[in-house]
């Protein structure tokens, strides 16, 4: 009975004792007063704006009830866009960007009315305008040098207004004084009709430019297409096409536009087989099956072909379950395996939303896995782990702390087989959580705060201290996995890219404390999540392998889709440090990647649903591995009797003296062998 | 002033804390007549439990997995509802790099949208007179940097302003009226008041002990890592209807009582050593004062006429985090995040007895919670 009253009323009543009653108490027993008039409009001037980028004008508002009557009421202004357009307290509005934008004037609720209630008493919308600002110039960005009778150009423009701005969204107009030498239509594509000269326009909004151009006879007398193998070559392997464009006295002529296409006809059985070659526009040609193919060069007035024989590559392996080492009643996450001091091999692997252990496996024989320890420690996740190289240490990362402080962990290994030895923990400035760690040389290269990573002088790895950091400038800049290799470590930076720091081997100054930058790939999909730097054995350019983790399904359809992975490999050629080039990719289907190793010219990859990929990385690459049957094998680990039953989600590989060890999310440690495959017909790409 | 912690069991000490009768408090809680409908976040599971306690037990109604990276503990923090209590509001902690706030539709749970704020955005309030959401970015990353708080516009999921604030600002709760929020700035030992209408903070107060600081609408920039912080603040609730707020001093395990007006402590509470209280919640009368107590396994029950601590209720898992007091005032409902792997749990204690009356596992980690409703 007395349960619908307040605590105090309740007591009282129960006691009949007299104590005072809380203010709020009292209130809430009297009638409700009547509030008297309510806000029922707003009237702002104006009511719409139209501003200059950098202009700034006062709104002024007036609050009226529902019988017109002004009313004595504050009004809270905000923006909708506040980095394009701002308003203060007092309605000074500054105008940053151009653009559709809104501004929003509210009237708060009777503040004297109590009730739960979720919106203001009057809400008005301020559209603004802000137009784009002029166009300052506008040019002509790709004109070569030499132009030809006969031939076409595809002209672009460069268009910058006048606030630096380079700008791709104003229409552009296109002309030329004399038609009978040159045309452009209206998309900048340039005709070169007869020898002579003309001036070319460009024009954009206000702003114009000329430029004078003079259309040379056009000299070709042959075009010929070298490079063709003489022998048949493999899906996937690149051919560079050479073409020379020559007058009649065999002279090279400069700045000759080409194109290059390809043709071909499959191999006898492949039906429907969609595009099966591609070339690009410095002629490297790669077919994705096999068959004839033909690659030709079009210089306009003339044209060159060149046919090559393409046959499937065959580098497919079945792979042997070798040994387990299984966890069926937690998630498994990061793996490391190594030599150890005392020369047998072991794998320690970590756990994800767990109780915070890391098992420690012996893997001197893959057919008998061991598990010879597990160390505990106070998180849910212990995401990353690494051991030094000479095997002595081990580092853990702590994720879910209770004590919120997160960090890492050191531990010793040096004598594996008669006990792990919690030596340091390390939390200054590592609380939010240590999502990856590595170690080379002496240091440890710990993420932070998502930002950025710490390097540790472990050279003691009882007492680690920080020595350096790396943190990026870019606005949101993000950090997920980093890896040293030769004195360079290289960070996944999500939409940065990978970034190369200088931190010894970089010869430009850089130490673990003093990180010097290098360069960075460029990234657009935003999903780079694992990078591995390899130099190739085959071809000796330095290859940067970069991986995704994309999980684009759960954006489209809310926090209760399943999960399902998207992104792929890609594979960038990276010599110099400010041009890298991307130049092939290797996508699997309806899934999506984790983490990455290479050894041989063989890429081991954790493809989470897709199980391990093992893909042939030798040679040149151009375009899509996987269409090109560059993957040598792949392997789903099932298990029926795990947290999650028959799901496999491979977490990281690693190959390891002639095996493959992977840490599958959902049953643990395996070890795989490459064998010959059956002879079964899978057709292409397998 | 400080008061010295009651070693009486609980029953009896509400009962000499008020002045009571032996007859009321005495007795065995009365089982529940109604239903009571709270949200729990799993902050290591990345999922939201609705709850229910009532008088068939208390029951798990709906588990809602949360986040968008199924690999990645994102780390739902900090939950509050709609004045209309028609939508619900989720803090996720972690993202690449800022946290985001999420939108669902109570009882569907249906998610409706997020908007990325700052490091880390973990508590929350919304203004009942406008529906703006207020976000403490706590950003606990390591480097004590001053961080800010973010307002929402609830309809559009839109980020219309941030307030600068302090270094780790954590708790966020709005006076009844709608127009200034409390929150703390842990690692600048400061409460702040923030004009909600105005988008700027209106008055500090400085907690600690050094004794050239402290003065209130000091320049936070000024003073920033010079002075080590000592009180620690987790928490700030709403006003009292008497205009108190409480604060939660977790360094050092005290409970500070400020007067709105006076704009001071007007009381400091000890919890006792090593009991580091972490949230607060005042029933809505302002007469009793309900605290976790993180590193204590326990819980404070404070009856604010006096001063006395009422009881101190051992938890039945460590490191309690959040508490929320039914709208009629029966029942503190308590998060206890566990260790490890071990589950979160949720209790229910039965306030004028003090007694735990209920409690339910969840999963890891179990923290913000926010109550909903009650109905028959």
């Amino acid at each position: 009975m007395l349960e619908h009253l307040n605590l105090r009323t309740r007591l009282l009543i129960a006691t009949g004792l007299t104590l005072g009653l809380a203010p709020g108490l009292a209130l809430a027993q009297e009638e409700e007063a009547d509030p008297g008039p309510q806000p029922a409009e707003i009237i702002v001037t104006p009511s719409e704006l139209e501003l200059e980028v950098g202009d700034s004008l006062t709104l002024e508002a007036e609050v009226r009830d529902g019988d017109g009557n002004p009313m004595d009421r504050q009004v809270v202004f905000y923006s909708r866009r506040r980095r394009a357009v701002g308003v203060n307290p007092a309605g000074i509005v500054e105008a940053y960007r151009p653009g559709e934008h809104t501004l929003i004037a509210m009237v708060p609720k009777d503040p004297e009315d109590l009730h739960r209630r979720a919106e203001p008493a009057v809400t008005v919308e301020i559209p603004v305008t802000i137009p784009n600002p002029p166009v300052a110039t506008v040019e002509v960005a790709n004109l070569p040098g030499h132009l030809y009778t006969g031939t076409e150009i595809g002209l672009r423009p460069t268009v910058t207004d006048i606030s630096g701005a380079v700008r791709h969204d104003v229409e552009v107009g296109w002309s030329s004084a004399d038609p009978s030498v040159a045309t452009v239509d209206s998309l900048g594509t340039l005709t070169l009709v007869r020898a002579g000269r003309t001036t070319l326009t460009v024009s954009a909004e206000a702003a114009s430019s000329d430029t004078a151009i003079e259309v040379l006879a056009n000299p070709v007398a042959s075009i010929t297409l070298g490079g063709a193998p003489d022998e048949p070559v493999r899906t996937g392997d690149v051919v560079f096409f050479e073409a020379k464009v020559t007058d009649a006295s065999g002279n090279a002529v400069p700045d000759y536009p080409l194109q290059f296409a390809t043709l071909g006809v499959p191999a006898d059985g492949i039906v429907a087989p969609g595009a099966i070659a591609q070339v690009g526009d410095d002629g490297a040609f790669v077919a994705e099956r096999s068959g004839t193919h033909t690659v030709i060069v079009d210089g306009f007035t003339h044209s060159a072909s060149a046919t090559v024989a393409v046959v499937s590559r065959n580098v497919r392996k079945d792979v042997e379950v070798v040994g387990r080492g299984p966890v069926r009643d937690r998630r498994t996450s990061d793996l490391w395996v190594w030599e150890g001091v005392d020369g047998r091999d072991y794998a320690v692997t970590g756990t994800h939303s767990a109780d915070g252990h890391a098992y420690f496996w012996d893997v001197t024989d893959p057919s008998a896995i061991s598990l010879i320890d597990t160390v505990r420690v106070d998180a849910r996740t212990v995401n990353d782990v690494k051991v030094s190289e000479d095997g002595k240490f081990c580092v853990i990362s702590r994720e879910g702390a209770s004590n919120r402080k997160n960090g890492l962990v050191i531990l010793d290994v040096s004598d594996i087989r008669n006990g792990i030895e919690v030596i340091a923990r390390y939390d200054d400035q590592l609380t939010g959580g240590v999502h990856n760690v590595f170690i080379a040389e002496d240091h440890i290269y710990a993420l932070s705060a998502g930002r950025r990573y710490d390097i540790l002088n472990a050279e003691d790895p009882t007492n680690p201290y920080r020595v350096g950091r790396f943190e990026l400038d870019t606005p949101g800049h993000s950090i997920h996995d980093v890896w040293v290799a030769d004195g360079i470590a290289y960070s996944s930076n999500w939409n940065d890219g990978i970034v190369a720091v200088d931190v010894g081997g970089g010869g430009m100054g850089g130490a673990p404390n003093n990180p010097v930058m290098l360069g960075s790939t460029p990234y657009p999909s935003g999903w780079n999540h694992a990078a591995y730097p390899y130099r190739s054995k085959s071809t000796g350019k330095f290859l940067m392998i970069g991986g995704d983790e994309a999980f684009p399904y759960q954006l489209m359809e809310g926090p209760r889709a399943r999960r399902r992975a998207a992104g792929w490999i890609h594979i960038f050629e990276w010599d110099e440090w400010d041009s890298p080039r991307e130049v092939a990719r290797y996508q699997v289907p309806e899934a999506g990647t984790h983490n990455l190793w290479v050894e041989d010219d063989v890429l081991y990859i954790a493809y989470y649903n897709g199980g391990l990929r093992v893909v042939d990385i030798s040679g040149e690459m151009r375009g899509d591995l996987y269409r090109q049957g560059r993957e040598i094998a792949s392997f789903r680990p099932y298990d029926p009797e795990t947290v999650k039953p028959n799901s496999p989600f491979v977490w990281g590989p690693q190959p390891f003296k002639g095996h493959i060890y992977i840490a599958d999310n959902t049953s643990g440690l395996w070890a795989l062998k490459l064998v010959d495959a059956e002879p079964v017909n899978l057709g292409e790409p397998h | 002033m400080s008061f010295r912690r009651s070693r009486l069991p609980a029953a009896s000490a509400l009962v000499l804390a008020l002045g009571l009768a032996p007859l009321a408090a005495a007795e065995d809680p009365e089982p529940p007549r109604r239903n009571y409908f709270v949200y729990v976040c799993a902050e290591s599971d990345d999922t939201v439990h609705l709850l229910r306690f009532g008088p068939s037990g208390f029951e798990e109604l709906d588990v809602i997995p949360v986040g968008s990276f199924p690999t990645e503990t994102e780390g739902p923090h900090g939950i509050n509802i709609s004045p209309d209590g028609s939508y619900w509001f989720l803090s996720i902690a972690h993202g690449m790099p800022f946290g985001a706030v999420h939108k669902y539709e109570t009882g569907t749970n249906e998610w409706l949208g997020d908007v990325t704020l700052g490091l880390f955005p973990a508590t929350m309030d919304v203004s009942p007179s406008t529906g703006l959401l207020y976000v403490v970015n706590f950003n606990l990353h390591g480097d004590h940097v001053p961080s800010t708080i973010s307002v929402v516009e609830t309809g559009t999921m839109i980020e219309v302003a941030t307030i600068d604030t302090g270094v780790m600002p954590h708790g966020a709760r709005m006076n009844a009226k709608g127009d200034r929020l409390y929150s703390v700035n842990m690692m600048d030992d400061e409460l702040v008041e923030v004009d909600a209408m105005r988008f700027e903070i209106a008055r500090r107060l400085y907690l600690g002990t050094d004794p050239h600081a402290g003065h209130a609408g000091m320049d936070h920039g000024d003073m920033g890592g010079m002075r080590a912080p000592v009180v620690k603040p987790t928490w700030a609730t709403k006003p009292s209807p008497s205009g108190k707020v409480y604060v939660a001093g977790n360094g050092d395990s005290a409970i500070y009582e400020v007067d709105l007006e006076g704009w001071e402590v007007s009381r400091r509470f000890d919890a006792g050593p090593g009991e580091n209280p972490y949230n607060l919640e005042l029933t809505s009368d302002g007469s009793v004062l309900v605290a976790t107590y993180k590193s204590g396994k326990k819980l404070g029950f404070w009856d604010l006429a006096s001063g006395e601590l009422i009881a101190a209720p051992e938890t039945t898992r460590r490191v309690p985090h959040g508490v929320v007091v039914s709208d009629d005032d029966r029942y503190a409902i308590v998060t206890l995040e566990g260790v490890g792997g071990e589950p979160g749990t949720v209790e229910v204690y039965d306030i004028a007895t003090t007694q735990r009356v209920s409690e339910i596992d969840v999963g890891k980690q179990a923290g913000g919670i926010i109550y909903w409703k009650g109905e028959p």
